[in-house]
């Protein structure tokens, strides 16, 4: 797979970090670092850079699932606990791999989506719209969700979706943060704190979660 | 480190992604139901700005663009004074003291609602703040706006005068219709 970073670590667990439409951020490769010095080695993937895309949503609907399921069975073949966290629109390959994999290898996963992404059509007075991301039945997914976001009120029917879709999902809400609150232009200071931590953010999440 | 510029608009980052929001004239369209508090407790519906046109805006305090099209917002309230337009500002899915504390830095003359569970928010299906949704006289929605604006000028108050100018028109018909014999 090319374009990606590895962060090697001895401990059981790997997570594929899957970046968003807008590319890498700084703090999202230093948390990576970190949580490879705490233990959880890290491959880091840019999508988007990847395959040449723009930094757009819809560059991530273009992402080949095929590739992104064979990577994921990569990780897997390492034998560690693979966790993938995917950060919006990066959701929609991510699952679409998930959905290529065999029941017993889409079980042993645990995917991590940070504020994802998936309508086809969200237009003001329209009921949303969902892409179609395929079968998820067993695979375990847990969203987080910055609570200072458009999104939020719309978390019951996402979660609903991943359900529909045979997912067992699950949600956290994340208190005081926008979405992308590690790249912003005007961050508050509690977003600039917590984007320091966001290796301590993850290793909590994954912990509460127990994701086994 | 790369600094990027992030809507907090969810809608402005989907398949178009790139596209700069517009104004979207609609078809008249019955609006959904509106019912919220206002910061007094007070519980709203469109049922009291009947009759006249509503600029109805969705915002958070959390969201700049939100924030930068407000002023302009307080400046078309003074300046339309008197002429029959509502403007209302529903915050989206906070706290009452989150809003009161952003109020105390911007004194906003018109009237502030709290949709502090996001039901008006569903209701309304609004992905993206600020939305902006401007009803006509008779409770109908004619042109939605996605994204920020100066609403005190161009594109913005052409649609909300196109509007007001619709009054006496709509009045006249009223009247007609009163008097033709059934």
């Amino acid at each position: 797979m090319p374009d990606y970073r590895a962060f090697p670590a001895e401990g059981a667990r790997l997570l594929l970090w899957v970046a968003s439409e807008r590319g890498r951020a700084e703090p999202e490769l230093q948390a990576a670092q970190q949580l490879a010095e705490r233990g959880m080695a890290v491959w880091s993937l840019d999508p988007v850079s990847a395959y040449f895309l723009p930094q757009l949503p819809s560059s991530m609907d273009a992402v080949p699932a095929q590739d992104m399921a064979d990577w994921l069975r990569a990780a897997q073949a390492g034998g560690k606990r693979v966790v993938v966290y995917a950060v919006s629109r990066a959701a929609v390959p991510v699952l679409r791999a998930a959905a290529l994999l065999q029941p017993v290898e889409r079980q042993q996963l645990c995917v991590l989506l940070m504020y994802p992404n998936l309508y086809t059509v969200a237009e003001p007075l329209a009921a949303p719209d969902f892409l179609d991301v395929g079968n998820l039945s067993g695979l375990q997914v847990r969203v987080l969700q910055p609570r200072r976001s458009a999104a939020t009120p719309w978390l019951p029917g996402l979660l609903d979706h991943l359900a529909r879709n045979g997912a067992l999902a699950s949600q956290v809400v994340l208190e005081n943060l926008r979405e992308g609150y590690w790249m912003r232009e005007t961050p508050t200071e509690f977003e600039m704190t917590e984007s320091r931590r966001m290796d301590a953010m993850l290793l909590r999440e994954l912990n509460d979660w127990g994701c086994q | 480190m790369k600094r990027l510029l992030i809507a907090c608009a969810l809608g402005l980052l989907l398949n178009g992604g790139a596209q700069a929001a517009g104004f979207a004239a609609r078809a008249a369209t019955p609006a959904p139901e509106l019912k919220a508090q206002d910061l007094a407790g007070t519980t709203r519906t469109l049922a009291d700005y009947r009759g006249k046109v509503v600029l109805l805006n969705f915002w958070a305090s959390w969201c700049p663009p939100c924030l930068r099209e407000m002023p302009s917002m307080e400046r078309l309230r003074v300046e339309m004074k008197g002429r029959p337009l509502a403007i209302v500002a529903l915050d989206s899915a906070e706290t009452p003291e989150e809003v009161n504390a952003f109020l105390s830095k911007m004194k906003l003359g018109f009237p502030i609602l709290l949709d502090p569970d996001g039901s008006n928010t569903r209701r309304w299906k609004v992905f993206a703040l600020p939305t902006t949704f401007l009803l006509d006289a008779q409770g109908r929605v004619r042109y939605v706006l996605t994204g920020p604006t100066e609403w005190d000028e161009g594109e913005a108050l052409e649609a909300i005068e196109s509007l007001l100018a619709e009054l006496p028109v709509r009045s006249k018909q009223r009247e007609s219709k009163r008097l033709t014999p059934q």
